[in-house]
């Protein structure tokens, strides 16, 4: 008998079993047609949409600092970059909030520049780049950490700088880390509730206008906000990770192939 | 030429290393005596704690190492997405260098590079030569070769035509080696013993 493995298949359960009893009930029992509306259908194309961006954003704004962790030995950085997510959730989403009030002078300033978070698919994505950056960060660091350096000292020999390296040599050869980086930081996005229900509970922009997200539309359900109740919660619940387990599952994959 | 004193501390492991001299310097010594330590710090990628690396009139000590002009190439060194003509000019591209096409065959020709495809599929033997011949073509200061002569078809011949294209691109090589009787493929030898003494130097000839 092998009793690890018999202890690992019990607390994988245990994890799983919530996910399994709302897609059983969600699609079976409460199955509700509120549910899959077009309300439900369009905060999941939001959702999808604007962790999409945030994952572009991560790729474009993360991936400097990720490699810099790697390759360097900032203890000090290391240990800022998991603050966003070692807060309750909706703190973050009261801090943009603050950033962007016409009562703050940073807020007055970013809307000087027409840069507004509330209800704003800009908001949106800035709480879900905030939410997820940190697990791209925390899947890129140990990719590159694995890498052989040979290849960037060959480079940084001949006058490559270390972000030249990181463009022209390292990237190049990561596809496999950053689509599993990307795919993992996007379930991340996917799932985030506490500071997108502030920053943005809805969208007021086209082509979203008077959208939520969809871990928002499913509170309002339940909350009774919206007409459907537990029933079509339970049924959006499902719909919600039938979208979100083939990312996931998509991520480590590529995990195990960039580990090759 | 090439002028180094060395003192560095990795871990418990503690190294002593002087060295001093031009053209092809072989490095030699038995596993775990220190050559890639003290390439490594050479070429900018170990701090030193005591000592200093000059390169000709300039003292690079201080240089980080994507200014020191100093290349090392170790068994696992290519930039696997390029094909092999990209990859041969890329450090020369990158310092706004265009070396003639007529050298670049000649380099390719000599080194026995004479195929193509992405550099990341060849052989590892394969990959070496144009690793070679990519930091030859970027003119830098000097060339450290950590053990990637190594494996090599034609090894000595290989080693003596890349000596003589080095010394007529007025680029130092230094290359590190198991065997003490490769010092006859250099000008100079030095055998490192353990990384508490002194290199000795040799008589290359002898």
């Amino acid at each position: 008998m092998n009793w690890l493995r018999l202890i690992s298949i019990a607390s994988l359960l245990l994890l799983l079993v919530p996910i399994f009893v709302l897609l059983y009930y969600g699609l079976g029992p409460f199955r509700d047609a509120a549910g899959f509306s077009t309300a439900v259908l369009r905060s999941i194309e939001l959702t999808l949409f604007s962790s999409a961006l945030a994952v572009v954003a991560d790729f474009i704004l993360f991936t400097p600092l990720a490699y810099y962790l790697a390759r360097g030995n900032d203890r000090i950085t290391e240990s800022l970059v998991d603050i966003p997510v070692s807060v309750p959730h909706p703190i973050i989403g009261v801090a943009l909030l603050i950033l962007d009030s016409p009562v703050t002078p940073t807020g007055q300033f970013l809307l000087g520049l027409h840069i507004n978070f509330y209800n704003t698919i800009l908001g949106l994505v800035t709480a879900l780049v905030i939410m997820s950056a940190p697990i791209y960060v925390k899947s890129m660091e140990p990719y590159f950490e694995s890498k052989d350096p040979a290849p960037e000292e060959f480079a940084m020999g001949m006058g490559a700088s270390r972000l030249k390296t990181l463009y022209s040599v390292v990237l190049p050869n990561s596809r496999d880390g950053l689509t599993s980086a990307s795919l993992i930081s996007m379930s991340r996005a996917l799932s985030e509730f506490g500071s997108i229900s502030i920053i943005a509970f809805y969208v007021l922009q086209f082509p979203f206008y008077g959208v939520s997200p969809a871990s928002v539309t499913i509170y309002e359900f339940f909350s009774g906000n919206m007409s459907g109740g537990l029933n079509a919660a339970v049924t959006a619940s499902a719909a919600m990770i039938l979208v979100a387990i083939p990312i996931t599952l998509a991520g480590h994959l590529f995990r195990r192939r960039a580990g090759r | 030429m090439i002028e180094a004193k060395v003192h560095v501390q990795v871990g418990e492991f503690r190294l002593h290393a002087e060295l001093q001299g031009g053209g092809m310097i072989c490095l030699a010594g038995k596993n775990g005596t220190g050559k890639t330590t003290l390439l490594r710090a050479i070429a900018g990628f170990l701090p030193i704690s005591e000592g200093f690396v000059r390169i000709g009139a300039t003292d690079i000590t201080q240089f980080p190492a994507e200014e020191r002009e100093v290349v090392l190439v170790t068994p696992n060194t290519c930039i696997p997405h390029l094909g092999v003509d990209p990859h041969i000019v890329w450090g020369a591209r990158l310092k706004g260098l265009r070396p003639q096409g007529e050298y670049v065959l000649r380099v390719k020709s000599e080194l026995g590079i004479d195929y193509r495809g992405t550099v990341g599929n060849l052989s590892r033997g394969m990959r070496q030569r144009v690793a070679l011949a990519t930091a030859l073509l970027s003119s830098p200061r000097a060339i450290l070769v950590d053990e990637a002569f190594l494996g090599l078809n034609e090894r000595e011949a290989f080693v003596s035509t890349y000596g003589q294209l080095a010394k007529r691109a007025g680029v130092d090589v230094i290359f590190s080696s198991q065997d003490e009787a490769d010092g006859k493929l250099a000008d100079y030898l030095y055998v490192l013993r353990n990384g508490l003494a002194s290199l000795k130097q040799r008589d290359a000839n002898s």
